[in-house]
C-alpha cells in the first residue's frame, strides 16, 4: 500500500512537470579574483533569499538555476567580498570578487542534504574534502576520516590492509552499552555499515568501504543531535554526510581523470623476542631410548638454550621427511615470524569521465583495487562503478540519479587467538624455522606440523594431529576464508520548482547488498573433520522521500522552511550452512558433502519507519538566525510513534564589529534531541528452536527477556560555539562545548540468571557526554610560490555512566577467560564509560608494595580490581600541507591520549616463554632462567601477605627480596593471573599519512594531450612516532570486526606499513 | 497554491498509514513450544551434570598430564545460571503451563516428570554451591532478585516435589523422552530413587529427617535393576556426542589427562575388573595413576590416560544408577536406618559391587573373585568405608556426585592436597551475582560462611 502512495506521489511530480514549465533561467559564469585574475573554485554562488547554492568547479566555473530573472545571484569566498549581481537577462557571467577582510560563510550540505549557508547554522559542522581523503590512497572511506575531525574517534586494524574494520566514534560513547555507531549517508542515502566480523577470524571490514574515495567530493560530519536531530530515530549517534562529485552543466565539455596508484606493504612493529631457549617446557632434554636428544612438540620456548646442540627435530620424526631420523643443530631463528609474512602490493586503477552541457551533467567512474596480502595466500580484489546524471526536464523540473556498484571478492588472513598464524607471537618455539615449515606439505599428501605429542622411546610418533597449532602455512593454504559482495546504493528523484519561493522533491533510495562468507577447514591438521561454512546475507534498504523547501525574503527577515517526509523499508534475510560430522570427499567443500545432517540457520528481519518532519530558520539581516525542527518516527519495532525536537540559533556578531583582524565571528548555541530505536522483535515472546535428538526434536525458553513497554533511546544535546576567522581567514578557530545526555537506552540488562533469565530488554541508563573540540585552521605563509597550511584539531570527551537502572550500578558489558581466569569490561554508575576490570596484584594498603606468598610469588587479587576507562581522554590530528611551486608536501599527524587495552598477545609472549624478559640478564649477572643456586631466577621484592607461613612460622609482613624460579614467575603467576601486567596505556601518536607530489600543468605538458599530470610519493602507516604500549602492540589498531570496543587484543594482524607512487592525469 | 494542497495531502497520506503490526512478529522463532519439546530440552542439559573436568578434580579421578591448574584447586567462581535459564526455566514453564497437550502423554505424567527433573537439577546445583535461589526463582520480571533459600529448606522442598511426582503419575507414555522413552514406570523408580539418596545425603545434619525420607522413598519403589538407570545415552552424532569424545577425539587431549595415582593404586591392588574399561595401559603396558595436583604435570607416555570406551562418540552418561542406590541401601541397614544390619548391609554391598560391575563391564563373571578379596570383602567393623570406597569406585567420571559423598563421609580418604590446597567442600558462586543480585548474595554469604566466598565454605549438610 505504502508503496502505491509513493508511486502516486511521484507520478504527480511527474504530471505537473508537464503543467508548469517555462519560468526557471539557466545560467553559468567564471568566478575570478580582481587581486590576481586567477580562477577561484569553491566560491558559494547562491541564488539570494534561497537556499538554493552551487560551488565553482576547480576552472572557477558555475552553473546555476534561477527562479527567474528578477533573482540575485550572491557570490561568496572566503577572504573575499560578497557580490550580488541581479541576473536580467544576463546568461553569462564572469565575476570578479574583490578581496575583503569581512570573512563569509560557505555554503555546507546539512542535514536530509539540505545545503545552508555555515553562517545560519547554530551548530557545528566540519567538512573533510576529498583531496583530504585520497591524500595516501587510504581503501576505507572511513579510515581516512582519522585525525581530521575534532571529536571523531577512529579505531582501526590492520585487516593486513585488506579493507579492515575502521570503528568511528562521535563524541565518546553515547550509550551505556557502548553500542552506537553514526548513521552513514551518501548523497542522501543512508547505506548501511555493517560489519560481519567478530573477534576471531577473518577481518571483513565494515560496509562504508564499498564507497569508491576518489568519488568523494566532501565529509561533513554531524556530530551530534544538533546537527542530526533532523533524522530523528536514527540520528542519535550522529551522521556523516558524505556527498559525491558530480557532472557540471554549463557549456558542453567533457573531463577525463585518470588516477593510479601502486604500492608495497610491510609489515611492521614485530614483538620482540628472545632467542636463548627453544622450545620445550624444561631446560633438561628429551632423549630417545638410543640417546639423541629431541626437540618437544611442545608450544612454549621454556626449553633448553639454543646452542647448537645435535637434537632431532620434530620434522625428523616424519619418515617422509630428507632429514628422517637425522640430528641438526639446535639454534634460533631470530627472524622466523617476520620470514612468514611475505610483501604486499596494491594496485589502484580509475577513471572518471564528467561533463555536462546546458541543461544536463554526468560522471561516470571506475575504480578498479587488487591488493596481495602480506600474509601468504591472502589478496582483495574490488571494482567500484559510479554514475551520477542530472537532467534538466524543463526551466523547473530536474531529474537526477546517483547509482554506485561496488564488487569485493577476497581471500582473507585469519585474526584473534585460535585461528590463523597469530599463535607464533604467543606460542611457538624459537628455534622454529620457518622457511622449513613453509614446505608444509609432503609429497604424500601429509602435512608437516611442529606441534606434534612426544614420540616413543624408539622415535615413532603414533599421534600425528598437532596438539593445539597447525603449520601456519596450513593455515593459510588449507585453512581458507573467502568473501565477496555485490552492493548498489544510490537514488533516484525529480526536483520541481513550484514557485519561485518553492521547491519541492521526491528520491527513491536504496542500498542492497549480497554478501557471501564461506570458510574451509582442512582435515589433516588439528581438526579431525574438514569442515565447511557458507553464509549468504541479503539486505535491501529503501528510502522514500519528499521534501518541500521554501524560502523567502521579506525586508531584513529571511525564512526558510522545509517539510518532508521519509518511509524507510529493511529487509535482510540470511541463509547460512555448516557442515557436520566432517566432510564425505576430502577436498570436497560442499554443504551436500556433510556427513552428517548439515546446520542450517535461516533468518528474515523485516523493519519499517515512517517518518515526517519540518524544518523552519528565521533570519534577521543575515546575522541572526533561528532554527526549529521537529521529527516524527514510527518504527517497526516499537509500539508509538515518537517525536524528537530541535532549536538552534546563530550570531553573526563580526557584522555588528567592525574590528579589521577579525573578518568572521559567529557564536552559536543549540538544543537538540535524537533518538534510537529497539532492534526488530524485542517487543513479543517466543520460543527457541533447540538441538535435535536423533529425531526428537526440542524448544527451549530464550535466555534473553523481551519487552512489549520498551520506548526508543533519546540523547539530549547542549551545544554552545564560536567560529572566529582572522586575517582574512589566514587563521581560523572553531571552538565547541557541547553536554550529551543518552537516556533509556535499549539495553538487554543482565539479570540474575537464577530468575530464568540471563537478561531483559530494559529501557536504563543516563550516560552524559560533556566535551570540547577545537579546530584551528592557519596559513602562516601565503605566496605565489610558496604556501603552508596547517590544520588542527582536539577534542576531549569525558563520558561519566550516571544510572543504570534502580540497585544496580554496575552492567557487564563483555567479559573473555583465558586459561579459567576472566577480565570484564564494565558500565559502572559514577565512572567514566568501560572499565576494565581483573586481577591485579596484592599490595600493602600503606606501602603499596606487592604481597607474596610462602613461595615468594606475588599474590594477586580477585578479578575485581578496577583499572579504570578504556576510553581516550582526547584525540586529535594535525595536518601540514607545503605548496613551493609545483611541489606539494602533506602529512598528517593523528593521535590519542589515554584509554587502555588488555593484550593477550603480550600476556602469552611472556607466558610461553617467548618474550625478551623471560631470557633477561638479571642484578646477578645471570640469565633469570638460569638455577636460583647458580644466581639465576627473577628478581622480586615485596612484603609478605597476611597470614603466610614459611615453615610454620608467621612471616606476615615481613619484607623479601630475593630471586625466584623464572618460570614459575612468569609462566604459571604473571602470565596467567596477573592482568595488571598486561593492561596497557592506549596513547599514542601516529604519522598516519604522508605525501609528496609534484604537479605539471597544461603548459609544461606541451603537445601531449593532458590538461594535468600529477605524481606523487604515498606512505600510508609509516612510522608510529611515540606510543607508551610496548613494541609489537599497535593501539591505534585494535578495532575487531563487529565488538563495540577495541578494549581487548588477543591476536591482532600486524600493522602494515605502505609506501607507493600515485599518478594523476587529467585530459 | 491547490498544487500545494494536493502535495501536502499526499505527504500526509504517505505517513497517516499507521505500521502493519505484523512487520514486528519474528517470523524466525517459533511463538509456541510443546511440553514434550520443552522436556526433551532440558534432558539434553543433563550430561552436563557429570562431563566436566571440575567434576573430576574435585573427585580426584583425573590429574593433569599438562597444562596444570584447574587441578590446583584455583579460587575462581564457577557459573550456575545455566542450570536456571537452561533446564530448569523449560521445566517450570511445562509445570506451570495450562495449554499442555494431551497428545503428548497425559499431562499429570508430563508434568511428574518435569518435577522430578526439576528436582534432581536442584538437588545438583544446592550440592555444589550451598544456599541458592529456589522458591523465588525461575520468576522471570515478576523477580530478577530472587533470595537465596537455605540448603535445608530446599531439600525439605524437594522431598515434597518428588513425592508429588510420585503420586501424579498415572498409567500412559508420554513422548520426546529421551532418557526411559516414556516409560513412567522407571521415571516413578528415578524419583523416588533420587529421594533415597537426597534422604542418606543428610545422615550427618539430620539423620532422623533422612531415615524418615529414605523409609517413604523405600516404600514408594526405587530402582530395581540396571535396567532402570538413568542414563544419558549419547549418539554417534556430533550434535549429540559424548562430552570426552568431544575433549579426547575431536580436540586431540587424549594427553591431557591421566587418572589419578590414588584411584590406580586403588584399582590395582585389588585387580579390579573395571581398571581396564577406566584406564589405558601407559608406554609399558602398566596402569599407572599420576599423583593428583602434580604441579608440572607428567609425560604422558608413562601414566594412563582415560580408557577408550568412555570417551567414544556414543559413550553413555551414568547419573543415578541402581548400584547406587544398593550401595546407599547398604549403608542405611548398616546405619539401622532400615532393618536387616550387617547381613542386609552386606548383601546390599556385594549386589553394589556386582551391578557396578555389570553397568561398567557388561559382565559380572569377574565379580565373585573380586568380592573375594580381603580388602573387598565386606567386613562389619569397616563397613562404612568400605562402602564408601567402593561407591567412590562405581562413580568414576561422576565426579560431582563422589566429591559430595567424599564430604559427607570423608571417604576414600587417600585424596591429596595439591601444593598444600585441600579439596574444595563448595564452589563459589556465580561472580556476577555480585552485582545482579547484590543484597541477597551477600545476605547468603553472610549466613553461610561470615560473608566471604570462597571454596572452603561448608553447605549445610556437610558435617
Amino acid at each position: 500500500m505504502r508503496k502505491l502512495y509513493l508511486s502516486t506521489l511521484l507520478l504527480l511530480l511527474v504530471c505537473w512537470c508537464g503543467t508548469a514549465l517555462a519560468q526557471q533561467v539557466n545560467v553559468s559564469g567564471t568566478v575570478t579574483g580582481a587581486d590576481s585574475g586567477i580562477p577561484l573554485p569553491g566560491v558559494s554562488v547562491i541564488v539570494k533569499g534561497t537556499t538554493t547554492g552551487v560551488t565553482t568547479s576547480a576552472d572557477g566555473t558555475f552553473q546555476i538555476s534561477v527562479p527567474n530573472q528578477e533573482s540575485v545571484l550572491l557570490f561568496r569566498f572566503l577572504g573575499y567580498e560578497v557580490q550580488e549581481t541581479r541576473v536580467g537577462n544576463q546568461r553569462v557571467f564572469n565575476v570578479r570578487l574583490n578581496p575583503d577582510s569581512k570573512q563569509l560563510g560557505e555554503v555546507v550540505v546539512t542535514a536530509l542534504g539540505i545545503a545552508r549557508e555555515e553562517r545560519s547554522l547554530g551548530y557545528a559542522t566540519q567538512e573533510v574534502k576529498g583531496e583530504d581523503l585520497t591524500l595516501t590512497k587510504e581503501q576505507n572511506v572511513l579510515g581516512s576520516l582519522s585525525g581530521k575531525v575534532a571529536g571523531v574517534q577512529m579505531t582501526g586494524s590492520s585487516g593486513s590492509s585488506m579493507g579492515g574494520t575502521q570503528k568511528i566514534q562521535i563524541r565518546g560513547v553515547n550509550s551505556v552499552t557502548g553500542g552506537g555507531q553514526p548513521l552513514i549517508v551518501v548523497d542522501g542515502t543512508p547505506i548501511s555499515n555493517a560489519n560481519f566480523a567478530g573477534r576471531s577470524g577473518a577481518d571483513y571490514g565494515n560496509l562504508a568501504q564499498d564507497i569508491n574515495p576518489e568519488d568523494v567530493e566532501s565529509i561533513n560530519v554531524l556530530k551530534g543531535p544538533a546537527a542530526s536531530a533532523l533524522y530523528g530515530i536514527r540520528g542519535q549517534y550522529g551522521v556523516v554526510m558524505i556527498t559525491t562529485k558530480k557532472g557540471k552543466k554549463g557549456p558542453k565539455k567533457v573531463d577525463v581523470q585518470l588516477n593510479s596508484a601502486f604500492s608495497v606493504e610491510k609489515v611492521g612493529n614485530f614483538m620482540p623476542m628472545q632467542n636463548i631457549y627453544g622450545g620445550g617446557g624444561s631446560q633438561t632434554w628429551r632423549t630417545l631410548a638410543n640417546g639423541e636428544k629431541y626437540v618437544d612438540g611442545t608450544d612454549e620456548s621454556w626449553g633448553p638454550k639454543m646452542d647448537g646442540t645435535p637434537v632431532r627435530h620434530m620434522h625428523s620424526f616424519y619418515p617422509q621427511d630428507p632429514m628422517y631420523g637425522q640430528l641438526e643443530p639446535f639454534v634460533p631463528q631470530p627472524d622466523n615470524i617476520k620470514d612468514f609474512f611475505e610483501t604486499g602490493h596494491n594496485l589502484n586503477n580509475g577513471v572518471s569521465i564528467s561533463g555536462g552541457n546546458e541543461n544536463s551533467s554526468f560522471r561516470l567512474s571506475y575504480n578498479n583495487t587488487r591488493i596481495e596480502g602480506v600474509e601468504p595466500n591472502t589478496w582483495l580484489k574490488r571494482n567500484n562503478l559510479g554514475l551520477s546524471a542530472s537532467l534538466d526536464l524543463s526551466d523547473k523540473i530536474t531529474a537526477s540519479a546517483n547509482i554506485n556498484y561496488a564488487n569485493n571478492d577476497a581471500q582473507r588472513p585469519s585474526q584473534g587467538y585460535y585461528e590463523g598464524s597469530r599463535n607464533f607471537m604467543q606460542w611457538f618455539q624459537r628455534n622454529l624455522d620457518m622457511k622449513r615449515l613453509k614446505n608444509y606439505k609432503y609429497d604424500d599428501g601429509t602435512f608437516y606440523h611442529w606441534n606434534i605429542g612426544r614420540p616413543n622411546a624408539q622415535g615413532v610418533i603414533t599421534n600425528w594431529r598437532p596438539s593445539d597449532w597447525n603449520n601456519p602455512y596450513f593455515e593459510a593454504y588449507e585453512n581458507l576464508n573467502n568473501d565477496n559482495r555485490d552492493r548498489f546504493f544510490g537514488d533516484v528523484g525529480l526536483t520541481y520548482q513550484v514557485l519561485p519561493d518553492l521547491k519541492v522533491s521526491g528520491f527513491v533510495r536504496s542500498d542492497m547488498y549480497t554478501q557471501n562468507i564461506e570458510s574451509r577447514i582442512a582435515a589433516g591438521g588439528r581438526s579431525v573433520n574438514a569442515a565447511y561454512s557458507t553464509g549468504k546475507y541479503q539486505n535491501k534498504e529503501m528510502n522514500y522521500e519528499f521534501l518541500a523547501q521554501y524560502t523567502k525574503e521579506w525586508n531584513d527577515f529571511s525564512f526558510n522552511v522545509n517539510v518532508g517526509a521519509n518511509l524507510f523499508d529493511r529487509n535482510y534475510t540470511y541463509l547460512s550452512q555448516a557442515t557436520r560430522g566432517g566432510l564425505t570427499s576430502p577436498g570436497f567443500y560442499n554443504i551436500e558433502g556433510s556427513s552428517e545432517r548439515p546446520a542450517v540457520a535461516s533468518y528474515l528481519l523485516r523493519k519499517q519507519l515512517n517518518s515526517i518532519y519540518g524544518m523552519a530558520t528565521v533570519g534577521y539581516k543575515d546575522t541572526y538566525f533561528v532554527d526549529f525542527s521537529l521529527r516524527r518516527d514510527h518504527s517497526s519495532t516499537l509500539p508509538d510513534p515518537y517525536y524528537y525536537p530541535s532549536v538552534s540559533a546563530s550570531f553573526v556578531f563580526s557584522e555588528l564589529l567592525n574590528w579589521q583582524p577579525l573578518s568572521f565571528g559567529k557564536l552559536r548555541a543549540s538544543y537538540a534531541m535524537a533518538g534510537n530505536d529497539v532492534s526488530v522483535y524485542a517487543t513479543s515472546m517466543n520460543y527457541e528452536i533447540g538441538g535435535l535428538y536423533g529425531t526428537v526434536n526440542t524448544s527451549f525458553v530464550p535466555d534473553v527477556l523481551n519487552n512489549p513497554l520498551i520506548k526508543p533511546s533519546f540523547a539530549t544535546s547542549y551545544e554552545v560555539g564560536a567560529d572566529l576567522k582572522f586575517f582574512n581567514g589566514r587563521l581560523g578557530a572553531d571552538v565547541t562545548y557541547y553536554e550529551q545526555r543518552n537516556e533509556d537506552d535499549v539495553i538487554t540488562l543482565n539479570v540474575s540468571g537464577a530468575s530464568g533469565y540471563s537478561s531483559s530488554y530494559i529501557n536504563a541508563g543516563l550516560m552524559v557526554n560533556k566535551g570540547i573540540e577545537i579546530a584551528l585552521t592557519g596559513t602562516p605563509i601565503q605566496t605565489q610560490n610558496f604556501s603552508w597550511d596547517i590544520a588542527f584539531n582536539a577534542a576531549r570527551n569525558r563520558g561519566t555512566v550516571k544510572e543504570l537502572y534502580p540497585g544496580l550500578d554496575s552492567r557487564l558489558l563483555e567479559s573473555n577467560t583465558y586459561s579459567g581466569v576472566s577480565m570484564y569490561l564494565y558500565s559502572n554508575v559514577g565512572e567514566q564509560f568501560g572499565s576494565i576490570v581483573g586481577q591485579a596484584y596484592q599490595r600493602d594498603p600503606e606501602t603499596g608494595k606487592i604481597l607474596l606468598g610462602s613461595n615468594n610469588m606475588p599474590l594477586y587479587t580477585t578479578a575485581t580490581h578496577n583499572f579504570g576507562s578504556v576510553l581516550p581522554d582526547a584525540t586529535g590530528g594535525l595536518q601540514n600541507s607545503f605548496r613551493l611551486g609545483k611541489f606539494d608536501l602533506s602529512a598528517m599527524i593523528d593521535y590519542q591520549l589515554g584509554g587502555q587495552f588488555i593484550s593477550w598477545s603480550r600476556m602469552l609472549a611472556v607466558k610461553a616463554g617467548l618474550a625478551p624478559e623471560t631470557a633477561a640478564i638479571n642484578e646477578n649477572g645471570k640469565n633469570v632462567r638460569d638455577p636460583l643456586a647458580e644466581g639465576g631466577g627473577v628478581k622480586v621484592s615485596g612484603i609478605y601477605g597476611p597470614g603466610v607461613k614459611i615453615n610454620d612460622e608467621d612471616v606476615s609482613g615481613r619484607e623479601f627480596t630475593g630471586f625466584v624460579d623464572a618460570r614459575t614467575y612468569f609462566r604459571n603467576t604473571l602470565g596467567t593471573r596477573i592482568y595488571e601486567e598486561w593492561i596497557y596505556d592506549a596513547s599514542y601518536v601516529r604519522l598516519r599519512e604522508i605525501r609528496l607530489g609534484y604537479s605539471l600543468d597544461k603548459a609544461s605538458l606541451g603537445s601531449l594531450p593532458f590538461q594535468k599530470v600529477g605524481i606523487a610519493f604515498i606512505a600510508r602507516n609509516p612510522l608510529m612516532i611515540w606510543q607508551k604500549a610496548p613494541e609489537g602492540l599497535n593501539p591505534a589498531e585494535l578495532a575487531t570486526g563487529s565488538s563495540s570496543f577495541g578494549w581487548l587484543e588477543t591476536g591482532g594482524l600486524n600493522t602494515v606499513r605502505s609506501y607507493g607512487v600515485n599518478l594523476n592525469i587529467s585530459f | 497554491m491547490k498544487k500545494l494542497y494536493i502535495f501536502l495531502l499526499a505527504c500526509l497520506s504517505l505517513t497517516s498509514c499507521e505500521i502493519d503490526e505484523d512487520i514486528n512478529v519474528n517470523p524466525n522463532k517459533p511463538s509456541d513450544a510443546s511440553g514434550g519439546q520443552l522436556l526433551a530440552n532440558s534432558m539434553l542439559s543433563l550430561p552436563g551434570l557429570s562431563s566436566s573436568t571440575q567434576a573430576q578434580f574435585m573427585a580426584q579421578y583425573l590429574s593433569e598430564l599438562q597444562y596444570v591448574g584447574t587441578s590446583l584447586y584455583p579460587e575462581g567462581a564457577t557459573n550456575f545460571y545455566g542450570w536456571y535459564t537452561g533446564p530448569l526455566m523449560n521445566l517450570e514453564t511445562v509445570i506451570n503451563s495450562e495449554e499442555l497437550d494431551g497428545k503428548e502423554g497425559p499431562i499429570a505424567n508430563q508434568k511428574a516428570v518435569a518435577k522430578i527433573l526439576k528436582a534432581y537439577y536442584f538437588w545438583n546445583i544446592t550440592d555444589r554451591w550451598g544456599d541458592v535461589p529456589f522458591s523465588q526463582a525461575l520468576k522471570g520480571n515478576a523477580n530478577f532478585t530472587p533470595a537465596y533459600d537455605t540448603q535445608e529448606s530446599i531439600y525439605n522442598n524437594l522431598f515434597i516435589l518428588l513425592n508429588e511426582a510420585n503420586e501424579q503419575i498415572v498409567t500412559g507414555s508420554i513422548s520426546n523422552d529421551i532418557v526411559y522413552g516414556g516409560d513412567m514406570e522407571r521415571w516413578r523408580k528415578l524419583s523416588n530413587t533420587i529421594r533415597l539418596l537426597m534422604a542418606l545425603r543428610i545422615s550427618e545434619v539430620n539423620p532422623s529427617k533422612g531415615k524418615e525420607e529414605f523409609n517413604k522413598a523405600l516404600a514408594a519403589g526405587i530402582m530395581t535393576s540396571n535396567a532402570d538407570n538413568f542414563v544419558f545415552k549419547h549418539l554417534a552424532l556430533e550434535v549429540n556426542e559424548n562430552y570426552w569424545y568431544s575433549q579426547i577425539s575431536l580436540q586431540n587431549r587424549l594427553t591431557w589427562w591421566s587418572l589419578s595415582e590414588n584411584l590406580v593404586n586403588t584399582l590395582k591392588a585389588t585387580a579390579d575388573p573395571r581398571l581396564p574399561v577406566f584406564a589405558n595401559t601407559n608406554d609399558a603396558d602398566e596402569y599407572a595413576g599420576l599423583r593428583f595436583g602434580s604441579p608440572n604435570g607428567g609425560d604422558p607416555l608413562k601414566y594412563s590416560t582415560l580408557g577408550e570406551q568412555l570417551w567414544q562418540q556414543d559413550a553413555p552418561v551414568y547419573l543415578v544408577t541402581y548400584a547406587q542406590a544398593l550401595f546407599a541401601k547398604a549403608e542405611a541397614s548398616k546405619r539401622g536406618w532400615i532393618e536387616g544390619g550387617d547381613a542386609e548391609a552386606e548383601a546390599n554391598y556385594n549386589e553394589a559391587i556386582k551391578q557396578s560391575i555389570a553397568q561398567w563391564t557388561g559382565s559380572t563373571t569377574e565379580a565373585a573373585d573380586y568380592l573375594a578379596n580381603a580388602e573387598v570383602a565386606y567386613n562389619p567393623d569397616t563397613a562404612l568405608e568400605q562402602i564408601a570406597t567402593q561407591r567412590y569406585i562405581h562413580l568414576f567420571m561422576h565426579g560431582y556426585e563422589a566429591w559430595a559423598e567424599w564430604r559427607r563421609t570423608g571417604y576414600p580418604n587417600n585424596l591429596v592436597s595439591p601444593e598444600g590446597k585441600d579439596v574444595p567442600t563448595r564452589l563459589m558462586y556465580t561472580a556476577t551475582e555480585a552485582a545482579n543480585n547484590t543484597a541477597n548474595y551477600n545476605e547468603a554469604l553472610q549466613r553461610q560462611f561470615g560473608g566471604t566466598d570462597g571454596l572452603y565454605g561448608k553447605v549445610w549438610w556437610d558435617k
